[in-house]
């Protein structure tokens, strides 16, 4: 990148001193400048550094598979996935499974069942797989405007939690104590003693990755680095929410008050949150590689 | 008043003869006395002892404690009044006094002492005045402090009773006057020694009258005689010695030595401390003294001593034997000394007066040091002067007595060297032995002293004789001193023990007298008779008056008391029998010396017994001391006797004594001849008092003296007190040397300790030195080797350095030398190479000479040949010119065209090798392009390959969606058949299970496994429940049917594409093409490739690309005619198998159609 003469030679020392994100977005833009997108540099930079809302969309796409990473295929690909699309809800519309007045995220869910053959006889009865999948398109429906974007955004998102995720989302309750009791065993100790550890809302936290629990605005940040291929970074969002709700949690005595206080944690402030997060991640995973 | 009868008859029993009922009586009245407190015991026990004067009641009265001492006071007080009682109260005072009660200082206080006051003052009565005198005598010392009140009451007492004593106002008899006399003199000691200051300024005030003067010359005066100034007058004031300070620390016995000490009287005073030493010091001294002729150090010498002590007798004797002791002969410088002693009296008399008023004592001290021979003697008294001087001193003190005998033979001064010397020099034999002698002398009577003292005497020869074989080593001069020396030391020691036994007998002295002159020459005799002489007439001058007369015929004997002894020693020696003969005449009455007799025997022999066994036991030394000075007071006492020729003179003690003396002698005289008229005419010797007042006189004067005993005996008492008090003192002190000669020693062991400790110490330090020396030796030696080695060292090191240079050197030349040999060998090899060459070329030179030889031959032979050849042409000459010249020119015709031939060529070479060096760039070029075009490639398949996954997946939604359709289909299919089962019947119900069973099929054939389940799942319920199918809405089948159609057409249609572009590549290969296939035009890889080919080779490419052109556009046709005939042959869904495959296919060729081949045709 040094021999670029588009990029502020200061750049490689912004970060030295304590700056970051200075350059991220040229650096981006560098990045997707690229015929034939880099894919494994594009997952590092979105490790290490949130990214711009203007480009996430692209780049969530990019490196969810749905477009290639080819710029000259990308309009046939994204005309070949609106078609599919529309095919798709055209046959649910014909099949009468949807309707106009059917909301979008239900359509969505429609769809993605369709995709998979998993479509459902009873439309009315929703299994929890479905209820993620309603809870994760809510969130991203707030994130991405457009329909088509939308739905695929979410179809490999979930796609991915279920495949790539499979096996290392179980553990994430396991990796939670452990940090949690590095971080502070004190607040460990009490959750224990309230015998809170299981009973914490691991469903909305691993699998629905806080779709619904944080706003979308510190959600997104969250997703850029599940999405580049990290999961763990959940769990630190975990440790954060507990540590920063400690003295609550604390004051609260049963589990089941924990649990409930912990499902509705107020907003305000979870961009912090969020921050600290992913300062405590990098702390204990490292930062990733400069590679970009 | 049972009580007072209860006393009554106790007081009766009191002087019962039986011991038991006296013992009884006395702890009856003891207890009464200490149960009850009134006065009314002590009274009756007064009055009792008033009326029968028992001795046990003044024993208890004594004895009174604390609480009835007011009412004996007042008792006393009260009778005091009445003078009829007056006496036995004074009495009772005395004895209740001398008893000193507890209670004592309580009399200062007592109206008793005013009352005494007064019956003194105004009394007449010689006997009551004497014993009240007596009584506040005894009193003064125990109320020093607060009887200061009545001092001048003391004083004017004393007035009036000296002046009584001249005037004799009562007219009393003489012998009161005695009386009186000596306690007024006791009263004038205890006054000037107690208050000085006041006393002496009374005595100013009161004698300066002139109606006292009188008084005073006759009476005071000869008693100032025997007192010394007092130092309070001159260190005191009179308010200092009324200061309760000065007494506080003085007890009763203190006080009364305290008056003895100024006292000159010899039989008052006490020589205690300074006073005595000073007063004897001067007589051991003596032997010091140089035997020089210049006599006036000397007097001096002794004036520093003490300006009162000069020993007259001593002084002038001493030089006298000193000087002739220097003479070889003993004898003779006696004989010479006694002629010469008149003499010199008379030529010192002048320095001793001198000496006796300020003397200078710096020649005395240059005398000293200017003595040679006596200077040993005095070191000698010098060191053990710790010892040596209180033994000297009572030793010493007792000469004077015997100097006076010993004085006629002129021994006496080397007595008195050799009597100290004899105390240190011999130390344990000499004093034991006169010990022993003195332990035999007391226990013998004064009468049986002679035989004694001749056993003593023989005893010291022997000693005498060893001494002077000790004496012999020592030089002839000395010898002979000492000699004469030690005799008269023998004499000294024998007359020394002696004098106590002799007391006041003059016996004793005459065996001394003529033991020493018998052990001297016939000629000391002679000169002892002289002496005596000589002696008796200064004596009896100097008795007449003192030395403050200063009579020029007596200037050696001092003033001093104590030296009148010696004077009363001689004249008692010499004048033995005239003495008594005068005392006889002198005394008055011989009766009342009879008790005094007595008790002077008491006092002689008795009173030292009870504390010399003890001294003996505890100090040998001291007790020697002590019966030394014992004996030396009872022999002053003895000699006062002496002093009775000169009454004047003598104190009223001694006038008391000699009276009491002469009244004992009468007494002795009176028992023998009882009823001799001479006792008539002895008693009237005085002009005395009638007989019928001589009974009165002669009880008074028992009375009187029993006072005086008393009194003195009161004094013994406080004596033995305060001796007992410095005897422990002394023993202290002993203690203390002896510690101290201890500790000397210890100190002088430690010090030789520490001078052998420094000794070995240096010793110590010198070896250390030696060592160090020896070591530093050896260290500057091993410092030398080091040092040579260390430069042998760098010699050895400098050499090898040189033979390492050397070898280097060698090396180096070695080297050269073999570089050398080399060329040398080099040059070897040349030149046997060389030499090789020239024997070559020299083998060639002789084979080239040889071929010469032989050329030169053929030459010769040729030129013959020539010769004859030449002959022969010269012969046919003319004809053969024309042919040679015709082929010449053909020959070079032909070589002209071989040339053209041959450049022909040449340029044909080049030009092909150009083209071979344009067509291999050519290659390389082709090779890069082949090169990227695979990359391209690459990436168009990845780009196909995304694309493709989106159709494949677009696909797949597409299949899932008409498997929903198909469900949906069959749904409603069933619903239709569930209505037409009503309406038809079974026939028709066939077909449909039929038509059911097709779909079937298809559906296991194509359908994924789920989506067959499911269709299975749906049959079956075709089959059996109809219900689940009902739920199909009413539309319209011809719409469902199209729509599924549709797109399988289009994707036909897509594949179609993909089918052109495939087909055209299987001709392709087979095909022998000659520039490598392309895709063909119209596809989207043969576009690209194109254009790739036209920017790189267009030259040869657009050649070929026409041919390419050609034979696409007439494959194109056919093929579309096929595929759309295929395309449209399966349209039904029956058979979707082979539409999946070919895409595959199709990608599987597009894979095959590699440049592989293509790169072949090129290559």
């Amino acid at each position: 990148m040094a021999e670029d003469p588009q990029r502020n030679f200061r750049s490689v020392y912004y970060e030295k001193v304590g700056f970051r994100g200075v350059e991220e977005k040229k650096s981006l833009e560098i990045l997707l400048k690229d015929d034939r997108l880099d894919i494994e540099k594009l997952c590092t930079f979105s490790q290490r550094f949130p990214l711009p809302s203007m480009y996430r969309t692209l780049v969530w796409k990019v490196l969810l598979g749905i477009i290639p990473p080819h710029h000259e295929s990308h309009a046939l690909v994204m005309k070949s996935r609106k078609e599919q699309y529309r095919d798709v809800y055209h046959a649910l519309q014909v099949i009468r499974f949807i309707k106009d007045s059917t909301p979008q995220v239900e359509i969505f869910l429609r769809v993605h069942q369709l995709e998979l053959g998993k479509l459902p006889h009873n439309p009315s009865f929703l299994l929890v797989k479905d209820e993620i999948f309603l809870a994760i398109a809510k969130a991203m429906e707030e994130m991405v405007e457009d329909t088509i974007d939308c739905y695929w955004l979410v179809s490999c998102f979930v796609n991915q939690l279920n495949n790539k995720y499979k096996d290392s989302l179980p553990q994430l309750p396991k990796i939670l104590e452990q940090y949690l009791n590095l971080e502070d065993s004190r607040l460990l100790a009490h959750l224990k003693a309230c015998s809170a550890m299981s009973k914490l809302p691991y469903n909305l936290w691993f699998k629905k990755c806080f779709a619904g629990c944080l706003p979308e605005s510190s959600l997104q940040r969250v997703w850029d680095k599940v999405i580049s291929g990290s999961c763990k970074i959940i769990v630190f969002v975990a440790v954060e929410i507990l540590l920063t709700f400690k003295m609550k949690i604390i004051a609260l005595n049963s589990a089941e008050k924990i649990t409930q206080f912990l499902e509705n944690i107020p907003q305000d402030n979870t961009d912090a949150i969020v921050s600290k997060a992913i300062d405590l991640w990098h702390k204990h995973c490292g930062t990733p590689v400069h590679s970009v | 008043m049972a009580q007072q009868a209860n006393i009554g008859e106790l007081l009766s029993m009191l002087d019962s003869p039986v011991l038991l009922v006296l013992e009884d009586i006395t702890t009856a009245f003891r207890e009464n006395l200490n149960s009850d407190r009134g006065p009314l015991l002590v009274n009756t026990l007064v009055d009792y002892y008033l009326e029968a004067n028992s001795q046990q009641a003044l024993h208890l009265l004594s004895m009174l404690q604390e609480p009835h001492d007011k009412h004996l006071l007042d008792k006393i007080n009260e009778y005091m009044g009445k003078s009829a009682t007056r006496l036995p109260t004074l009495s009772l005072l005395g004895h209740v006094i001398r008893r000193q009660p507890s209670w004592k200082h309580k009399l200062s206080e007592a109206p008793l002492l005013l009352s005494l006051l007064k019956c003194l003052k105004t009394d007449t009565d010689v006997v009551v005045l004497t014993t009240g005198v007596l009584v506040l005598i005894t009193m003064l010392p125990m109320i020093p402090q607060s009887g200061k009140q009545y001092l001048h009451d003391f004083f004017g007492i004393f007035g009036r009773l000296s002046a009584w004593c001249l005037k004799n106002t009562g007219h009393v008899a003489e012998i009161y006057l005695v009386h009186l006399h000596a306690s007024v003199y006791a009263l004038f000691h205890r006054l000037y020694g107690m208050y000085p200051c006041n006393f002496v300024s009374f005595l100013r005030s009161h004698y300066s009258m002139k109606e006292h003067l009188e008084t005073f010359e006759e009476v005071v005066k000869p008693m100032m005689e025997h007192v010394r100034i007092h130092p309070e007058l001159v260190t005191g004031s009179k308010d200092h010695e009324l200061d309760p300070r000065r007494w506080k620390r003085l007890e009763t016995h203190d006080v009364l030595i305290e008056c003895a000490k100024i006292s000159l009287d010899p039989t008052e005073a006490s020589y205690e401390d300074g006073y005595y030493s000073v007063s004897h010091q001067p007589c051991p001294r003596l032997p010091h003294r140089p035997a020089d002729s210049t006599a006036s150090p000397y007097i001096s010498m002794q004036s520093s001593y003490g300006a009162l002590t000069s020993t007259p007798y001593s002084t002038p004797r001493l030089k006298v034997s000193q000087t002739p002791g220097q003479l070889p002969q003993i004898l003779n410088s006696q004989f010479t000394m006694l002629s010469t002693e008149p003499q010199q009296v008379t030529i010192w008399s002048p320095s001793a007066s001198c000496g006796m008023t300020t003397p200078p004592t710096s020649p005395g001290i240059a005398l000293e040091f200017s003595q040679t021979a006596s200077q040993p003697y005095s070191k000698f008294f010098g060191t053990p002067g710790g010892k040596g001087t209180p033994l000297g001193t009572p030793a010493t003190s007792p000469p004077p007595p015997c100097i006076s005998d010993e004085f006629v033979h002129v021994s006496l001064p080397p007595a008195a060297v050799a009597l100290p010397k004899k105390e240190d020099k011999p130390d344990a034999g000499r004093p034991s032995l006169s010990r022993q002698q003195n332990v035999i002398n007391n226990e013998k009577t004064s009468e049986a002293s002679g035989n004694k003292d001749s056993v003593g005497l023989l005893d010291l020869q022997d000693f005498l004789g060893g001494l002077v074989s000790y004496e012999d080593s020592v030089e002839k001069d000395r010898e002979e001193d000492a000699i004469s020396k030690e005799i008269s030391e023998i004499t000294t020691a024998d007359a020394e023990p002696v004098v106590p036994r002799g007391g006041f007998d003059s016996p004793f002295y005459h065996p001394n007298e003529s033991l020493s002159g018998s052990q001297k020459k016939p000629l000391t005799a002679a000169s002892s008779v002289q002496g005596h002489s000589l002696n008796s007439e200064p004596l009896t001058s100097s008795l007449d008056k003192s030395g403050f007369e200063g009579v020029p015929e007596t200037p050696k004997q001092a003033f001093t008391p104590i030296d009148k002894p010696w004077g009363g020693s001689n004249n008692s020696a010499g004048n033995r029998e005239s003495r008594t003969s005068s005392i006889e005449t002198s005394i008055l009455t011989p009766s009342p010396c009879k008790i005094p007799a007595h008790r002077r025997m008491g006092f002689g022999s008795g009173q030292p017994s009870p504390y010399e066994h003890l001294f003996e036991v505890a100090l040998p030394k001291t007790a020697y001391l002590f019966v030394s000075k014992k004996t030396d007071e009872l022999l002053k006492k003895t000699k006062a006797n002496a002093d009775e020729e000169c009454p004047s003179s003598t104190s009223p003690m001694e006038v008391l004594d000699r009276l009491i003396q002469q009244g004992a002698d009468a007494h002795t005289k009176e028992l023998n001849k009882l009823p001799l008229p001479s006792k008539s005419a002895d008693w009237t010797h005085f002009g005395g008092s009638p007989p019928s007042d001589e009974i009165h006189t002669l009880r008074n004067q028992l009375l009187l003296l029993h006072n005086q005993l008393l009194y003195e005996r009161f004094k013994r008492q406080q004596h033995a007190l305060r001796n007992r008090r410095l005897l422990r003192k002394v023993i202290k002190a002993t203690a203390l040397e002896e510690h101290n000669a201890a500790m000397k020693d210890q100190l002088q062991l430690q010090e030789k300790d520490i001078q052998s400790l420094k000794l070995s110490l240096q010793k110590e330090q010198a070896r250390y030195r030696q060592f160090q020396e020896e070591h530093d030796n050896v260290v500057a030696q091993l410092h030398c080797q080091i040092r040579q080695l260390q430069h042998d060292r760098e010699e050895f090191y400098n050499q090898s350095q040189e033979l390492q240079t050397k070898l280097e050197d060698c090396r180096n030349m070695i080297t050269d030398l073999r570089l050398e040999l080399k060329k040398a060998n080099n040059k070897v090899c040349h030149t046997e190479l060389l030499l090789s060459q020239v024997s070559q070329k020299l083998y060639n030179s002789e084979s080239v000479q040889q071929q010469m030889e032989f050329l030169n031959r053929q030459l010769l032979v040729l030129g013959e040949v020539n010769e004859l050849y030449l002959e022969q042409l010269q012969q046919k000459h003319a004809d053969k010119t024309k042919e040679v010249e015709m082929m010449q020119a053909a020959f070079r015709k032909e070589l002209a065209k071989e040339k053209f031939y041959v450049q022909q060529q040449s340029q044909r070479l080049d030009a092909s090798q150009k083209r071979i060096v344009e067509l291999e760039s050519q290659l390389a070029k082709k090779d890069h392009l082949l090169l990227e075009q695979k990359k391209y490639l690459e990436d168009v398949k990845i780009q196909a390959r995304g694309q493709l996954q989106a159709v494949e997946s677009r696909y797949k939604a597409q299949k899932r969606i008409t498997q929903t359709f198909e469900l949906e289909i069959l749904d409603l299919y069933g619903r239709l058949e569930k209505d037409s089962l009503l309406k038809k019947l079974e026939d028709e119900k066939t077909e449909a299970a039929e038509a059911a069973e097709e779909r079937l099929d298809c559906a296991n054939e194509g359908c994924t496994d789920s989506v067959a389940g499911y269709h299975e799942e749906t049959i079956g319920r075709n089959g059996e429940t109809k219900p689940l199918s009902v739920r199909g809405s009413s539309s319209s089948s011809s719409s469902e049917l199209s729509t599924p159609e549709k797109p399988q057409n289009q994707r036909v249609g897509q594949f179609s594409t993909h089918w052109e572009t495939s087909v055209p590549l299987e001709p392709s290969t087979s095909a022998p093409l000659t520039v490598g296939s392309l895709p063909s035009s119209k596809s989207f890889l043969g576009m690209k490739a194109r254009e790739l080919f036209r920017n790189k080779s267009e030259s040869q490419c657009d050649e070929e690309g026409v041919t390419l052109n050609n034979l696409s556009d007439t494959s194109k046709p056919e093929l579309s005619k096929d595929l759309s005939m295929e395309a449209k042959t399966p349209p039904s869904p029956d058979n979707p198998s082979p539409l999946p495959k070919n895409p595959e296919s199709s990608v599987g060729q597009l894979h095959i159609m590699d440049y592989n081949e293509t790169h072949h045709d090129h290559s």
